[in-house]
């Protein structure tokens, strides 16, 4: 498998290089300096700005919340942050559109919220079970150790 | 094996503890994300392809779903790859902390080709979204830019693939328990990394298990796959609470991509003067009633728009290689369908298969087709980009 390492990178830099060499062959400078400009900030916005932020939330979840509901909040979280990505660009471009286009019509921010409830409304579910299993655990075992002795 | 430890960072300098990240996380992330990319890249040109066929390798007319599949997944594997990116990412974040930045050229060069990777997979996904949301905030022309990064995106992630394949093969044959967990510093230089030190006990996941991310993210990009698809996957249609188009509600039963309105085109366009003029070997013009008295075929064919939404309709109308055949040509013929429209995709070539089978329509879904639909004639193609199904149709050219 090791072998085919170097194929590999040949054959990408080769694409990628056919890509690079259409790009600026292709596109008026004034455009490509535009393209430049939204590949730079996606780095600085996605690197310097989002990833900082989303550790932060998890630095703050680990300070403030228990491990045991912790699991609960960030499955929680994870789930409705990706939905997210997508609903809040439908919502902003909502009704925008000619209706005959059928498109963007919906309330995407009504659907967003629907879509976290339901997710919210499981996560809590399963952590009231793992709460009662583990209280039922925990008198078990005390009712075992007591038994014993 | 040694563990060399690297040379002394600055004293503040970020440090990643998080259990979750590892190169086990990490490479199957991965493995899903460059699938959907992969299937993305192709489905892609197959939608450039339909835009400029080869005169030797003609679209051809079946499977009459081929298009409504292939673009479909296009924009449904874009979509999910969106999600699905931005965890791929934070599960390799900290190799952006690495220490020192650039050790050599090469490592220089690897760093540069994974920043080349990033940016152009953020952009391409970003602006892929943007477009079917009918936004175009930036100065360059979409379709072209579009494929070009494309080609950089593959190319970037074969390289990608080559520089990391011991990682990927160690991520992938961990158990997504116990691996080394990912930090700021490689395990190579880390003596306390169980690649270094034998077995070491699992790292602790007190909280969410790498398990649990795993299939959180399922979750999450499953949901917004299961809520955007239905607008090409009609039964899903029901459930499509983020879908940005809903076919269901198009008048007469179908979306519009270009209203008559914005392309400039008014009753008075295809009103009381309005013929069909068909030039070739013996060229003929039909006017308004011989259109109608001669559309008498019947398809259920799905329109299949590029971006990314489809639907079922029938059409009625009379057959081109019957005009074509009445020009003076024959099934070979190289077919050019014109609109009144006067600038934008105002016309598009048939050749080979198509040329046999596609309509000029008169009829949607038993209805006469409005103006935004295409009044009074419009193509209807299988297989074939809905952009290039040419509506408000004045001429017809035969070659």
């Amino acid at each position: 498998m090791m072998r085919l390492r170097l194929p590999l990178a040949v054959v990408g830099i080769a694409i990628l290089l056919f890509g690079v060499l259409r790009l600026i062959t292709e596109v008026p400078t004034e455009a490509l300096v535009g393209l430049g400009v939204w590949l730079i900030a996606a780095l600085v916005i996605h690197d310097g700005i989002a990833s900082p932020l989303i550790i932060a939330v998890g630095v703050v979840l680990a300070r403030w919340v228990p491990p045991r509901a912790r699991r609960y909040v960030q499955f929680a979280l994870i789930v409705s942050a990706l939905i997210a990505v997508i609903a809040i660009p439908l919502a902003y471009r909502e009704d925008t559109q000619p209706p005959a286009e059928s498109m963007l019509l919906q309330n995407y921010l009504g659907n967003l919220t629907l879509l976290i409830g339901i997710v919210a409304a499981f996560s809590i579910a399963a952590y009231a079970i793992r709460v009662a299993e583990d209280s039922r655990a925990a008198s078990g075992s005390h009712g075992a150790a007591t038994q014993g002795g | 094996m040694t563990a060399t430890q690297g040379p002394a960072r600055p004293k503040v300098w970020p440090r990643f503890t998080s259990p979750l990240r590892s190169t086990a996380v990490t490479a199957r992330l991965g493995s899903l994300l460059g699938i959907c990319i992969v299937i993305c890249f192709a489905t892609g040109m197959l939608s450039h392809y339909q835009y400029s066929p080869w005169s030797w390798l003609p679209e051809p007319a079946s499977p009459v779903w081929g298009y409504r599949l292939s673009q479909g997944l296009h924009v449904i594997t874009g979509i999910a790859a969106i999600p699905l990116t931005l965890v791929k990412l934070w599960s390799v974040y900290p190799n952006l902390y690495r220490w020192p930045p650039l050790k050599s050229l090469k490592h220089a060069a690897e760093r540069l080709s994974i920043a080349v990777l990033v940016s152009a997979v953020l952009v391409q996904l970003a602006t892929g979204f943007m477009n079917v949301m009918g936004w175009y905030p930036w100065p360059w022309g979409f379709v072209s830019v579009h494929r070009f990064l494309a080609y950089v995106i593959i190319g970037s992630i074969l390289l990608h693939i080559g520089i990391k394949l011991p990682d990927i093969k160690y991520g992938l044959q961990a158990k997504v328990a116990d691996a080394d967990v990912l930090t700021e510093t490689p395990w190579s230089d880390n003596p306390d990394a169980h690649t270094n030190a034998g077995d070491v006990p699992p790292p602790a996941t007190p909280a969410l298990t790498r398990r649990g991310l795993l299939v959180g993210t399922g979750v999450g990009v499953g949901l917004v796959v299961a809520t955007t698809v239905g607008q090409t996957l009609t039964p899903l249609e029901p459930i499509g609470l983020l879908a940005v188009r809903e076919p269901e509600k198009g008048p007469q039963g179908v979306p519009v991509n270009k209203t008559a309105a914005s392309a400039g085109i008014t009753e008075a366009d295809v009103g009381g003067g309005w013929t069909l003029t068909v030039d070739g070997p013996s060229p003929f013009t039909l006017t308004l009633d011989e259109v109608e008295a001669m559309s008498e075929h019947v398809e259920h064919w799905p329109i299949n728009c590029v971006e990314g939404w489809s639907v079922g309709a029938q059409w009625q109308g009379l057959r081109l290689l019957d005009l074509v055949t009445r020009a003076g040509g024959t099934s070979d013929s190289r077919v050019r369908v014109l609109s009144v429209q006067q600038s934008g995709y105002n016309e598009s070539d048939l050749v080979g298969p198509q040329v046999s089978v596609a309509l000029l329509a008169t009829h949607i879904n038993t209805e006469r087709l409005n103006l935004d639909h295409g009044y009074p004639l419009r193509l209807i193609s299988p297989n074939r980009a809905g952009v290039l199904n040419t509506k408000w149709l004045n001429r017809v050219e035969v070659t």
